[in-house]
């Protein structure tokens, strides 16, 4: 069964580069959303199963997103994905819930290490 | 090729490239202040000549009174980059950068061309790396930049740029808001660069694109 | 590669010779190259300061702030600028310029550009050092005689006092100051007693001549915040910040004396003279600083109806028809 995913970025280029990056023997689905407030309504329609999330985004932001996961008990393995590399970002975000943090511009490389790290892909 | 405002999809990318090279770049302001630093998503265009003081008043506040520092820069793209900010924050500016005395108004200037400088290179530089990451070939190189000078203090902000002295008939405008939290402190990065550049650029973007 | 000298390489054999300051320092702020303008001007060789410590080499240097300076070129991977007009010179060089304009040293700019090893990281820090003393100079005589003629147009021509234009700005800026923070100030305005009739019987020369005297005895009174200005022909103004009605009347009675009190000589012919005052007052509820000039213009014109030499307050009685 494919593992749903959402790919979360106000940039559809950005979508486009990170949906490029993921491994291609990875069985998924792919939902894109284009702010928090899209990316909250995929996740509870179970779309997201592991989601990828800008933090600089209209509407909600990405921080956003996070906090409203941790109120309804997150449930789902969140990287964040942000040219924002600051590393107080790098810590709020996880200190927020997120499995970890990537640093675009993303590659197929780095994308396949940090999904065999956290358990995701074998 | 005619320089003829960007299309939606290059938009998107030129957006998406700059937001990495503002990625970096507020990750070094951040660590040089020791402080949190917010980016505001890039407003990208490319705009005439005579639209761009009413952009720049627009972007920063209309009648707002503004200090800017000016540095050009030279090499795979050629042009100006401004950075501007509003009076209060360049008082904070010297608390910032650890100065325990009071500034004077030379030391007040020298940081804020230092810190113009640190904008500037970063994002640019960025911009540039992106491009050569792109490219298959490396095509950008490395970008040769001016000494930062002081443009203007206290000018109203759709003032600051006079159409009739430049050089070239449009611009690209790339603006950015740098804000450093808790702290009244703001400044936006507007580069204009040479039509060439812009025709460079657009063909780098539509290279990118077209890859997907 | 061309080896035009001694077995150097071109770029080499540039760096060294150059008319530009080039050296580089490692991450321990150790020089690890020194060209012959840095060996020249500094009177050290580089094989007296290769692989020492810069600021063990050059104590005059800022440590602090130049270090930092550097730092931020390893840490940022950026160039970095350092300009004449924030700081005039690093290192005291002696300038050779034969007319020095009050300029001590040579004056300098720098850029610092990040060098980076085979491995791609940033293991130096090249500065280059520009003689920026002409620019200096220059700039520093160009800055002095425009703030001269910036001077000079807010002034009078005969007297050196401020001009009316001058005065009128000051006057808005004073009222508008006062207005935001609750100030107070006063105006006054005098004018020459029978001016024309010293024009008429002693000639021009003789009334300009009595104009700058008033100008010099009034000034000599004046607290370095009050403003003097030439109004018009034989009117002047002045602007009290700080000054309620009361204070401004004593200094005015003081004004008229001392123009009063002796005649003004001119070519051994005593000529002697008075002025009328009207002194006006910053009130809060006033709308426009105008208001102040016709308050002590008013004041003024009642002090020459009642015999002249005499201060008048303004009051509101006054508009009276």
């Amino acid at each position: 069964m494919p593992t749903p995913i959402l790919v979360v970025d106000d940039s559809a280029m950005a979508r486009k580069v990170l949906i490029r990056s993921l491994p291609t023997s990875w069985d998924v689905e792919i939902t894109q959303a284009a702010n928090g407030e899209e990316a909250l309504v995929a996740y509870r329609a179970g779309k997201a199963d592991v989601m990828f999330l800008d933090l600089q985004m209209p509407v909600l932001d990405g921080y956003g997103v996070l906090e409203a996961l941790q109120k309804e008990g997150l449930n789902s393995f969140v990287f964040v994905v942000s040219a924002d590399i600051q590393p107080l970002a790098q810590e709020r975000v996880k200190k927020l819930g997120a499995m970890a943090f990537v640093k675009k511009p993303v590659t197929t490389e780095v994308i396949e290490a940090v999904l065999k790290q956290y358990g995701v892909i074998l | 090729m005619s320089v003829i405002p960007l299309t939606e999809d290059q938009r998107d990318a030129m957006q998406e490239i700059t937001n990495v090279a503002m990625g970096q770049a507020g990750a070094m302001l951040a660590t040089l202040l020791g402080t949190f630093v917010t980016l505001s998503v890039p407003r990208i265009n490319v705009l005439a000549l005579t639209e761009v003081p009413p952009a720049i008043g627009e972007m920063v506040g209309r009648d707002i009174e503004v200090t800017a520092v000016r540095q050009s820069f030279q090499g795979y793209l050629q042009g100006e980059a401004i950075v501007i900010y509003d009076q209060d924050g360049c008082k904070e500016l010297g608390d910032l950068m650890g100065y325990d005395e009071a500034l004077d108004r030379t030391d007040e200037l020298e940081l804020l061309l230092d810190v113009s400088n640190i904008i500037v290179g970063a994002c640019l530089g960025g911009i540039i790396e992106q491009i050569n990451n792109l490219t298959a070939e490396k095509v950008a190189g490395k970008l040769n930049f001016s000494a930062p000078s002081l443009m203007a203090e206290g000018v109203p902000a759709e003032k600051l740029i006079n159409p009739e002295k430049l050089t070239w008939s449009y611009a690209l405008l790339l603006e950015v808001n740098f804000k450093l939290e808790g702290r009244n402190f703001a400044s936006h990065l507007c580069t204009l660069m040479s039509e060439q550049s812009i025709v460079k650029m657009k063909g780098i973007l539509d290279e990118f694109i077209a890859s997907f | 590669m061309s080896t035009p000298h001694n077995n150097v390489s071109l770029p080499d054999f540039i760096v060294k010779l150059v008319d530009v300051g080039i050296f580089v320092v490692d991450r321990d702020m150790n020089i690890t190259l020194w060209n012959n303008f840095m060996a020249n001007h500094s009177g050290q060789s580089a094989d007296a300061v290769l692989g020492k410590n810069l600021f063990e080499c050059f104590p005059e240097l800022p440590k602090v702030w130049l270090s930092k300076k550097i730092q931020g070129v390893f840490l940022l991977k950026n160039f970095a600028f350092t300009s004449w007009e924030q700081r005039p010179y690093l290192f005291r060089f002696p300038h050779n310029r034969p007319i020095t304009g009050g300029v001590d040293y040579m004056y300098q700019n720098f850029t610092f550009m990040p060098v980076a090893n085979e491995t791609g990281e940033i293991d130096s820090v090249c500065i280059t050092l520009f003689d920026a003393t002409d620019i200096g100079i220059s700039q520093t005589e160009l800055k002095v005689a425009m703030e001269c003629l910036s001077e000079n147009s807010n002034r009078d021509g005969l007297t050196g006092i401020y001009n009316r234009r001058y005065l009128e700005q000051r006057l808005a800026s004073e009222f508008d100051r006062c207005k935001r923070y609750k100030g107070e100030f006063s105006f006054i305005i005098f004018d020459l007693d029978h001016f024309k009739k010293v024009n008429d019987n002693y000639g021009h020369l003789a009334g300009d001549e009595v104009l700058c005297v008033v100008s010099q005895r009034i000034s000599s009174l004046l607290r370095s915040a009050d403003v003097l200005g030439r109004y018009g022909g034989e009117e002047f103004g002045v602007i009290l910040p700080s000054t309620p009605l009361d204070g401004a009347l004593i200094l005015a009675e003081r004004l008229r004396q001392i123009v009063a009190q002796e005649p003004v000589i001119f070519n051994e012919i005593a000529i002697p003279v008075t002025v009328s005052i009207g002194v006006s007052e910053f009130e809060p509820e006033t709308p426009k600083y105008e208001h102040l000039i016709h308050c002590a213009d008013l004041a003024l014109y009642f002090g020459k109806k009642n015999g002249r030499n005499q201060v008048t307050p303004y009051t509101p009685e006054l508009e009276a028809p």
